[in-house]
């Protein structure tokens, strides 16, 4: 059986931030995902802001997490090679009602530490960003982008890095303490880890692991949101994320975000979903996307459409469905050595690092474990070679041939970059992993002229049979077999023409 | 009996409207060319289509060469000659007008190749 | 760096049959740049027959016809850089281009050739509502899989839209023994030719239903079922008209978009109705010595047309070598309102043009005319007239004015 000190519960963009944490002690560390990949769900499903942290009631830990993970990311966003723009956002307004909310979070901001933000006139907003309505606005200059997939591999590589130990298509099924042995069996679909801590950073899921270890099952609800994903052209018109006031609440509706590659994000709606995993896209808020996104984007046009998404924030409510704040609990007396995070949401992205340090400091005032004098916070991120100058592409190439070959047209990703991405530290080897670390098949043409070359490499290079080739979920096989093989094809059935 | 075609003999895909009576056309109209009522009548006595496919090559640059046959054979005849394709494996090099498979089933036609493979 | 007195950018049908038809106008200097390990472009993978009969008055399979021209570029020895992708081009015609074996090259052309082909339209471009599981592919990915790299994609499958690439597939993955449970298009009408729907559906008993769309995509991991809606006449799903098709593969044929991301990088501007460049009767883009020819410059039904018209670029191309300009072209062509597709978009006047368009929906007994100012220049009585068909038609120099714009219209 496996034994570690520490099992973390999900590898979203909280679990690879816990463990990336913890590898600074010397701990041995795991961590569990029922998916094949990190940031499988909610973590990847979002807009991408680093939030400034104006909506949220001072004095939370989201109010807190947000402003600290927001004052520390440049610095973050170096250290794991993590594209990321500090762009600044436009909260815009129209009437009277829009200003007396905006000026509302204004001072909710202030209040929580929020540096910088201004109200600006219909010339300002001109100047910062033409394309942009609104008759006035907030200026808010410390909003910035990031790629949350992104960041969520850098975090969990840099992890991988520093000896954290991640696996896959392991969902926790259940939870055993046993309390002679100071230690919990942790059962998952493949095998049963025995670890002295547990972690919860579960997410959709932390509700159901959280009543496994011992805690509360909190009732939580799911704000499913749609998105469309607009090419690099329409990318263009929009420098600066531009949202509409804030309605009485906090909430933004339908809204345009640049993403650190160019491309545009149209959405999200909000609407309530029962179901855990329901990521489908529906007709009719993809044509509601369509009519509100073109209010806050003149540009939403269809030839820009490349594709959509949905994400769900499963937020914590309590009986009145009241929104609460994030639980960051731990409870040695009835439920020792674990830490329970349940609820974390919008902005978790933003938070990820302050959630993650305060879940490892619970356990390092239990635990004093020494510190890792190897850790080495820094993760390497080579240039992409779309980003090289032609000099630089030019010394690549010479340095490495299969930089010179084009597997990703649309993004101009190279052979060099889709061998290396096969090969990331974490053994994630479905397309999608590929896809999410060199945005090979993420362009226009969306895998039309790659992705039968991106399979090809990934049986080569692992030695694997096409038929073992996953999409993206263990199930997602994307061959039924040969066309032709050496034997007879008993699988091909006769077909009937007609008379 | 009137009964309507599309011509598949070239692209302009004429709708041909045929007089029948039996197997015998009493009259034809709606085709821009002889071709037409040549596809009609043999389309009323015995349609006749050609298939276009792959064979497995043995130590290729490629892992199958195309093949399609030499000429037409009767359409209800396809998944027949598909059977018999399926059991093919030829060695590299192959090369566009070779023969895979002389005669098939004794309909007159031949399975040949339309793309050049290399041995790797 | 290097000078080239004309580049072609693709190897495909277009750029192969310029190169031909650019050496024997006398041009010598010639470099084809082709991404892939071969040159022949598309045709490699599509092994159907039904190539040539315009071209060559026999028909051939897209391998057998693609090596027509391949053979003819080599025993002329046109040098061709395969492997090889080209990754900007600038307005003053130099080409950067990328390869393992030569690393990063950078070539002055005196003339470029752009013949990048098109590419298909997506899930996501048409936003199905739905999950995102294995299992859909657009149609010429799954050519690719079955045809060059011998791997089925499926066994149970749903072909959304009936371009000729999805009819083509529906006939080829059912011989290779897949269960094809119908094509459906969202228009009335079938947007590919009509001889495929008749010897790739009506042949194999494969159902058409026109005026339905996919309406919403099932299955987490790999697809398991798609359900199908009727539209109205706006082609709007219309509610209870859904049904549910278990199935584990579903191919899209829903267009074809000419592939031009190098030619906006060169500066040269768009024609809105074709998505393709703005050319003029000589193929030449807006940006002087860059021309377009082929799938790059509109989708073609038929390669046949698309070599006729590339071999027709290379007579002006290697005119502008030599010559170092081409007339000006400042008339406008115009289409009406049943006219899509219509190239080229403005001509001098001076020199025969070839003018290509399609009808926006099925018409029968309609009439063209084509018109400079007051003067009809032709008129064409055609009984029927199908979206799928390109229509090219011909005028000659002579009959031309240098003053007038061209007018194309359709009527009823």
């Amino acid at each position: 059986m496996e034994q570690w000190d520490v099992i973390v519960i999900g590898a979203g963009v909280v679990g690879s931030a816990v463990a990336r944490e913890l590898a600074r002690y010397q701990l041995r560390v795991a961590v569990l995902e029922k998916e094949l990949d990190v940031a499988c769900g909610n973590s990847s499903r979002n807009t991408g802001m680093l939030h400034a942290g104006f909506t949220y009631k001072p004095g939370t830990l989201k109010a807190e997490c947000a402003v600290e993970g927001n004052k520390e990311f440049d610095q973050v966003a170096a250290e794991l090679g993590v594209p990321f723009k500090r762009t600044g956002k436009l909260v815009v307004g129209f009437t009277d009602h829009d200003m007396e909310n905006i000026l509302k979070f204004k001072a909710i901001g202030e209040q929580n530490g929020v540096e910088g933000m201004r109200i600006i006139d219909k010339a300002e907003i001109e100047s910062i960003e033409p394309h942009a309505g609104g008759e006035f606005a907030m200026y808010v200059p410390s909003s910035g982008i990031l790629d949350p997939m992104a960041y969520t591999i850098a975090l969990a590589d840099n992890a991988a890095q520093n000896g954290v130990k991640f696996f896959f298509d392991r969902k926790v099924t259940a939870i055993e303490r046993y309390i002679a042995n100071n230690c919990y069996l942790v059962y998952t679909s493949q095998q049963t880890f025995r670890t002295k801590w547990v972690i919860n950073c579960a997410g959709a899921y932390a509700s159901q692991i959280s009543e496994m270890l011992g805690y509360p099952n909190y009732p939580v609800r799911g704000f499913k949101g749609e998105y469309f994903v607009l090419d690099k052209k329409a990318g263009q018109f929009l420098k600066i994320p531009v949202y509409p006031a804030p309605n009485d609440r906090g909430g933004f509706s339908t809204h345009a975000t640049p993403t650190v590659d160019g491309n545009i994000l149209v959405g999200p709606d909000s609407y309530v979903t029962e179901d855990w995993e329901d990521y489908k896209c529906t007709k009719d808020h993809l044509d509601g996307l369509i009519r509100d996104g073109s209010k806050m984007f003149k540009q939403m046009r269809r030839e820009y459409f490349i594709r959509n998404f949905a994400g769900i924030r499963w937020k914590r409510v309590d009986e009145e469905g009241n929104v609460l704040d994030f639980k960051l609990e731990s409870d040695q007396q009835h439920n020792p050595n674990t830490v329970n995070l349940v609820g974390i949401e919008s902005p978790g992205v933003t938070c990820a690092l302050p959630l993650a340090r305060r879940a490892v400091a619970r356990l390092v005032e239990v635990e004093k474990p020494s510190v890792n004098e190897h850790f080495n916070p820094h993760r390497p991120a080579p240039k992409r070679f779309y980003d090289m100058t032609h000099e630089e592409q030019a010394a690549a190439i010479a340095e490495d041939p299969e930089y010179g070959e084009i597997v990703c047209r649309c993004e101009t990703v190279t052979r060099a970059e889709i061998r290396r991405a096969i090969n990331n530290p974490l053994g994630v080897h479905t397309v999608t992993g590929i896809k999410n670390r060199t945005r090979a098949t993420m362009g226009r043409c969306q895998g039309g002229y790659c992705e039968t070359r991106i399979t090809e490499m990934i049986e080569e290079e692992l030695g694997i049979k096409p038929t073992d080739v996953r999409y993206n979920h263990a199930g997602s096989y994307m061959f039924t077999g040969p066309v032709r093989s050496g034997k007879t094809d008993d699988s091909a059935s006769e077909g009937s023409v007609s008379a | 009996m009137l009964r309507e075609f599309t011509c598949i003999m070239c692209p302009q895909g004429c709708d041909i409207s045929v007089e029948l009576e039996g197997k015998t056309i009493k009259g034809i109209s709606g085709n821009k060319c002889p071709k037409g009522e040549a596809y009609v009548t043999q389309e009323i006595e015995n349609p006749m289509r050609n298939i276009a496919t792959s064979v497995l090559v043995d130590g290729g640059d490629l892992p199958l060469a195309s093949v399609r046959l030499s000429g037409v054979i009767p359409k209800d005849r396809i998944f027949d000659v598909m059977a018999e394709i399926r059991k093919v494996e030829v060695p590299a090099p192959v090369h566009e007008g070779d023969v895979v498979i002389a005669d098939v089933l004794g309909l007159g036609v031949d399975v040949i190749v339309t793309k050049d493979v290399e041995a790797a | 760096m290097k000078h080239v007195d004309a580049i072609i950018v693709g190897g495909g049908p277009a750029g192969l049959a310029a190169a031909i038809e650019l050496r024997r106008k006398g041009i010598d200097d010639i470099l084809i740049l082709e991404r892939e390990k071969k040159p022949g472009g598309i045709l490699r993978q599509c092994i159907h027959d039904g190539f040539g009969l315009t071209r060559f008055g026999e028909t051939l399979s897209g391998p057998e016809y693609a090596a027509r021209f391949v053979r003819e570029a080599e025993s002329l020895e046109i040098p061709c850089l395969t492997d090889t992708t080209v990754l900007e081009i600038t307005p003053d015609r130099h080409v950067f281009a990328s390869s393992s074996e030569h690393g990063m090259m950078e070539f002055e052309a005196g003339a470029i050739i752009l013949a990048m082909g098109c590419r298909e339209r997506t899930r996501g471009a048409i936003s199905i509502p739905g999950t995102r599981p294995a299992g859909v592919y657009t149609a010429g990915v799954a050519q690719a899989y079955i045809n060059l790299k011998n791997k089925m994609v499926g066994r149970r499958v749903i072909i959304l839209g009936s371009g000729d690439i999805g009819m083509i597939m529906a006939r080829r993955m059912t011989l290779e023994g897949a269960e094809v449970l119908g094509v459906f298009e969202v228009q009335p009408y079938a947007s590919g030719l009509p001889r495929n729907v008749e010897q790739c559906l009506n042949d194999y008993n494969i159902p058409l239903s026109l005026s339905h769309t996919v309406t919403d995509i099932r299955g987490t991991d790999r697809l398991e079922s798609v359900v199908i809606s009727e539209v109205d006449d706006h082609m709007q799903p219309i509610p209870g008209t859904e049904k549910e098709y278990e199935c584990d593969t579903l191919v899209l044929s829903v267009g074809l978009i000419p592939e031009n991301e190098l030619t906006w990088m060169a500066g040269a501007e768009k024609d809105p109705g074709t998505s393709g460049p703005a050319v003029d009767e000589n193929y030449q883009t807006t940006v002087p010595g860059i021309f377009a020819a082929g799938n790059v410059l509109h989708v073609h039904d038929l390669v046949d047309f698309v070599s006729l018209e590339a071999e027709a670029l290379a007579d002006s191309a290697a005119r502008f070598i030599t010559q170092g300009s081409l007339p000006e072209s400042k008339l406008a062509v115009r289409g009406g309102e049943l006219v899509g597709g219509l190239t080229p978009s403005r001509i001098s006047g001076e020199s025969d043009v070839t003018v290509s368009f399609r009808v926006r929906r099925p018409l029968r007994d309609c009439t063209v005319e084509i018109r400079q100012g007051e003067t009809v220049l032709k008129r064409r009585k055609m009984a029927k007239a199908l979206p799928a068909e390109m229509i090219q038609i011909k005028l000659a120099a002579d009959k031309l004015n240098t003053t007038d714009d061209l007018e194309v219209t359709v009527s009823c």
